[in-house]
């Protein structure tokens, strides 16, 4: 899901917002009471505000349900709604929603709550999402139709996203601008108890929970009757929080953590397909980076093997595109793949005219290759940087690093020119980031590249908007791709895994982990021994 | 200020001997780096992280299978001259603030004093860290936000100094054969409420090595691949399990170097009885 | 007494103006504005100008300074613009446990100082006056970070006596408690050894040994009171850093706390909760400094006269 993505963009300080707890007496001893521990990246999110929220944290699936979810396999399953179906030509959708389903304040959910919702996106930082949708009409009290501007063979994957939780009409108008501060009011399987940002929310039953998805194996309220997420900014401290029993799961585990917690008894660790791409984004509106040469050399510089075999133990998978490696826009013409190749990016140097200096920098007619090479605060991104630098100045690329926190690097690369390279992760599993992160209306931030070009828009627009089928989308996407990959706007590096770790001694776990991220259709199963 | 007799005193006296000689060691790291590292710091052998101590690596290895010794001698270089250089700025500019203050007394003073009051009962770590989220991450300003962090102590130092010397009939009677303030000042005044600032500063030298390592903890500090003792304790942070040696090597760099100084600075506050100028301030 | 007092705190008031004026100026100093963090991506520059506008970061510096300072006098410290709270709910939510690490932390190093210290300075220049100092020493000497990493390994995971990190039981104060206590610790037991050392050479306690007056009740009833004085103004000028300069330890602990929401809020350039943060830090050590002169001057009345 986007979430992370945008945590990435967006979120405060990963270091410095440190993770807080309040006063409360210990709770963690009681029973079907559970704690667990937020991944250290939604540290900070300021609000359970689906429709404005740029940050959402993973506590959100738990609060609000979605229309439809996603499974691991990539197929769809109804949430609040039970069946959809879409015409021949893609311009209308039709969904049934759930009967008897009442939000947490009582309010009932229908199709009038579906009219309110959608509109409520216009002119939001989510509203792409749902921009294909003309307008939407009740047919019956439960049952909706869409009537779509174009076609969008992305409908569904939109629906199943976290920031499609549908709040309460009433709650989310009452409360305006607090809502999901103060107070969250949704129809899934927890209610809100309380929120205190940076610090802890604590999550109490829905008795009346009744729209589970045939993802969860329990159809009722959920096993858990409390879960308290904490906020931990410190991976180490959230792993000993763990390993000493002060926690019951961790929901997020660094990769490099793994050998630690694979040795310790009673630990649980589980490994889901990652949705993140680390890569480096290269300005190429600035010297040297406007002369595609030192683009290439830069890209094929990258050992993309050391990385993920000394950083990360084997564990993931090596990048060498921008998508996920499971998605079909990925499997590009092999030519175009950016993997390891120093021989290419010395010859790369050599024909655009940078000479090998003494002290192993090139030089250009007086001029060092020398460049920014920036990176945000947290350990893996401090790590891989270091080695990125390592690896650049093998070939004759020197780099600088500066590590900023969040708010600063972005204030920076909304200047477009200061930066030149620059560590990035992100965390979405559709072809449709390419447009987020390279669409030259977004030139600076969050097209950091500041790739601006006609042919790669025209692609863009015909991937984005002129797509009438899954199929053709792909293709559309792909081709989009593969023209960003042969102009080495980025550098890809490393696709890490998803992991989460719990105790088995205090927790039960379902068998499978349902969809693509631990979410609330798999927490609705788990139980406190 | 000090006199050669007075030194040979602080040298000979148990602490101070064995501190002198424990910071000549650390300074003579600090100066001749290259000479003395085995190893380049910045050269990554990723084969060989996180090795244990051994004959080849005497302190181990880092995650980047860089030897850690050798960062550590880089690191007391980086640490110190940040720690000094800071400290050397901030007793410069302390004294002067402190002693045109006392002389010229007025409005002047009063502002200087009540700045010096407030910021003088401030956390150091939370001015450090306002003014590196200004002037950005790095090594010069980490070295900026430490001077100012310990600027109001100098001044407040100064300033007492300079009160208790400006009524002296010594200044009035140079006054009245026509010498100007600034010769005054910097003739006649600071050199001699040079040494408790000077001994203050050296104490808080100390103080800025720790500052620079929790800057350097929070990743403020010095950028990779620069080696300092508070950088090198951050990404030993994460690694606290597998390779403590990372965290505990540079810690402990940390606390007999600070300690050092400080048993110095006692042994020289004794010697020069200088204790009561230093506390009344 | 009453007339010292009040004319130290009219004294504070020009003092408070121009300290409010620098913590407003601080915060627009930072690149960056929170506007950065909320605005839509890709959105236009009408779209970002309507959100500076609708928060007042359009007006000029002055006004917007006006207005905060106009609210402020009214107590109300604005709403913080990330959080979406006021931030005087922010602050209440932080305070607490800013005031109790803190307190529980001076307790301590006052307690265990000045017993230390004292015993050192009885016992001056012996094994037990080395020994003493040296661990002492120690303590304050190690970064803040790395003792509680330590005290994390070895009292939370090998022996599992306290909880890891956060907030939620009196037992989690405990790791973070002696943390900061140790560094204090040392600060308070040198002062208290010197400031004794220095009594036992005046006149009236030369004159209490010749009328036999018990070694133990010269050292107990007559040095340690009178060195109490520089103890209690080195304590009263640390209420800045009870607030907030446990920022280092709150985050290695995983703890609340006003240093942590200032820092969180200075990297998200939430700039109504760092003033209100900075405020209610800069009040507190303008009152931390009031009182150590009270309490001096309750001691020596000396300092009244010459202050008043």
């Amino acid at each position: 899901m986007r979430y992370t993505a945008k945590a990435m963009l967006l979120s405060g300080s990963a270091l410095l917002s440190a993770g807080l707890l309040s006063l409360a007496p210990s709770a963690s001893a009681m029973a079907q009471e559970a704690i667990f521990v937020m991944p250290a990246r939604d540290v900070g999110a300021p609000s359970y505000n689906p429709i404005l929220g740029t940050r959402l944290n993973a506590a959100t699936t738990l609060i609000f349900d979605r229309m439809v979810i996603q499974d691991a396999d990539q197929s769809f399953h109804g949430q609040l709604a039970t069946s959809w179906e879409t015409s021949a030509d893609g311009l209308t959708w039709t969904f049934k929603l759930r009967p008897n389903v009442k939000f947490h304040d009582g309010e009932p959910f229908n199709a009038a709550t579906i009219v309110w919702w959608l509109p409520k996106f216009l002119g939001t930082e989510n509203a792409f999402m749902t921009d294909a949708i003309d307008k939407v009409d009740v047919i019956d009290n439960l049952t909706v139709k869409f009537t779509m501007k174009n076609p969008d063979p992305n409908m569904l994957f939109n629906m199943a996203s976290s920031f499609m939780g549908i709040p309460s009409p009433k709650s989310f108008d009452q409360l305006g601008d607090k809502f999901g501060v103060t107070g969250a009011v949704g129809t899934g399987p927890f209610k809100l108890e309380s929120f205190v940002v940076g610090q802890q929310t604590v999550l109490v039953r829905n008795e009346a929970y009744n729209s589970a998805s045939d993802l969860s194996v329990n159809q009722g309220p959920a096993k858990l009757k409390k879960i308290t997420l904490r906020e931990i900014a410190e991976d180490s401290t959230a792993f000993l929080e763990l390993k000493t029993g002060g926690v019951d799961m961790l929901l997020s585990v660094p990769t490099d953590f793994l050998p630690r917690l694979s040795s310790e008894k009673g630990t649980k660790v589980v490994t889901l397909p990652g949705t993140e791409v680390y890569y480096v984004a290269i300005n190429t509106s600035v010297e040297p980076f406007t002369d595609i040469k030192v683009r290439e050399a830069m890209a094929f510089a990258i050992n993309q093997k050391e990385i993920l075999a000394s950083l990360f133990g084997g564990v993931g998978e090596e990048a060498h595109t921008f998508l996920i490696s499971g998605l079909a826009e990925a499997k590009v013409d092999p030519k175009l793949l950016i993997a390891y190749d120093p021989a290419r990016s010395r010859k790369a140097l050599d024909e655009a005219g940078w000479v090998m200096s003494s002290d192993g920098v090139r030089a250009k007619a007086g001029t060092r290759l020398q460049v920014k090479l920036w990176t945000q605060s947290g350990t893996e991104f401090k790590r891989i940087t270091e080695v990125v630098q390592a690896q650049l100045k093998a070939v004759g690329i020197g780099t600088d690093i500066t590590a900023f926190d969040a708010a600063t690097i972005t204030a920076q690369y909304r200047k477009k020119t200061e930066h030149q390279l620059a560590v990035r992760v992100y965390s979405w599993a559709n072809a449709d980031i390419l447009d987020w992160f390279f669409a030259g209306k977004r030139a600076g931030h969050p097209n950091h590249s500041m790739w601006v070009n006609a042919t790669s828009e025209a692609l863009n627009e015909k991937a984005m908007k002129g797509s009438r089928t899954w199929d053709e989308r792909v293709a559309n996407f792909r081709a989009y791709h593969e023209n960003l990959l042969s102009q080495f706007v980025f550098a890809p590096i490393y696709q890490p895994v998803q992991n989460f770790a719990y105790s088995q001694a205090r927790i039960t776990m379902p068998a499978t982990v349902r969809g693509t991220r631990l979410q609330s259709q798999t927490i609705v199963d788990i139980e406190k021994k | 200020m000090v006199k050669s007799s007075s030194l040979r005193t602080i040298l000979l006296s148990p602490r101070g001997g064995i501190s002198a000689i424990v910071l000549l060691v650390v300074m003579i790291c600090a100066v001749f780096a290259p000479l003395i590292a085995p190893y380049a710091y910045d050269i990554q052998s990723l084969r060989d992280a996180n090795l244990n101590p051994s004959w080849k690596n005497w302190m181990g290895t880092d995650e980047f299978g860089r030897d850690l010794l050798s960062r550590m001698i880089y690191g007391a270089r980086t640490s110190l001259s940040v720690a000094l250089t800071a400290i050397s700025i901030s007793v410069a500019i302390g004294m002067s603030l402190g002693a045109t203050a006392a002389y010229f007394g007025g409005a002047f003073d009063r502002l200087v004093t009540a700045a010096v009051d407030l910021t003088w009962s401030f956390p150091e770590i939370l001015i450090a860290l306002i003014l590196i989220a200004i002037i950005g991450p790095g090594l010069n300003s980490t070295m900026i936000a430490i001077s100012i962090a310990y600027l109001a102590q100098f001044t407040r130092l100064t300033r007492v100094q300079i009160m208790a010397l400006k009524s002296e009939t010594y200044v009035e009677a140079t006054r009245s054969l026509g010498a100007g303030h600034a010769h005054i000042i910097f003739r006649h005044l600071l050199p001699n409420a040079l040494t408790p600032v000077i001994v203050a500063g050296m104490l808080a030298t100390g103080d800025a090595i720790i500052l620079e390592a929790t800057l350097g903890f929070f990743g403020l500090g010095a950028q990779p691949p620069t080696p300092s003792w508070g950088a090198m304790m951050s990404s030993g942070t994460a690694q606290i399990f597998i390779a403590p040696w990372i965290i505990i090597f540079p810690g402990l760099a940390i606390a007999i170097t600070v300690i050092a100084i400080n048993l110095f600075g006692d042994a020289v506050i004794d010697v020069l009885d200088i204790r009561r100028q230093l506390r009344d301030s | 007494m009453a007339n010292f007092l009040i004319k130290r705190l009219v004294l504070l008031i020009p003092v408070f103006l121009v300290v409010s004026v620098i913590i407003f100026m601080i915060i627009h100093l930072v690149p960056g504005d929170p506007i950065d963090n909320i605005v839509q991506i890709g959105s236009t520059p009408q779209q970002k100008a309507a959100l500076t506008a609708k928060y007042g970061l359009d007006k000029p510096l002055i006004v917007q300074y006006a207005i905060w300072f106009g609210k402020l006098m009214t107590g109300d410290l604005g709403e913080a613009i990330i959080l979406r709270q006021p931030v005087s709910s922010l602050i209440a939510q932080n305070l607490p446990h800013s005031l109790i690490l803190g307190s529980l932390a001076l307790a301590f190093s006052t307690v265990v100082g000045i017993a230390t210290g004292a015993l050192a300075a009885i016992r001056r220049d012996s094994w037990v006056d080395r020994t003493v100092m040296a661990v002492i020493l120690l303590g304050s000497t190690v970064p803040s970070f790395w003792l509680g990493l330590l005290m994390i390994l070895v009292f939370a995971v090998h022996l599992g006596w306290f909880p890891v990190s956060g907030a939620r039981s009196w037992s989690a104060l405990v790791l973070p408690v002696l943390t900061i206590g140790l560094g204090g610790v040392a600060l308070v037991a040198r002062v208290t050894r010197v400031a004794m050392m220095d009594i036992s050479r005046r006149d009236f306690v030369m004159m209490l040994h010749a009328k036999g007056v018990p070694p133990w009740r010269i050292n107990l009833q007559h040095i340690l009171r009178h060195a109490l004085l520089p103890v209690v103004t080195i304590l009263s000028l640390r209420i800045g850093w009870i607030l907030g300069g446990a920022v280092t330890i709150e985050y290695v602990f995983a703890r609340p706390g006003l240093g942590s929401l200032l820092i969180t809020s200075l990297n998200q350039r939430d700039y109504p909760v760092v003033q209100g943060c900075l405020l209610m830090l800069a009040i507190a050590v303008m009152l931390g400094t009031l009182l150590g002169d009270v309490v001096q001057a309750l001691i020596d009345p000396r300092v009244r006269e010459r202050t008043g």
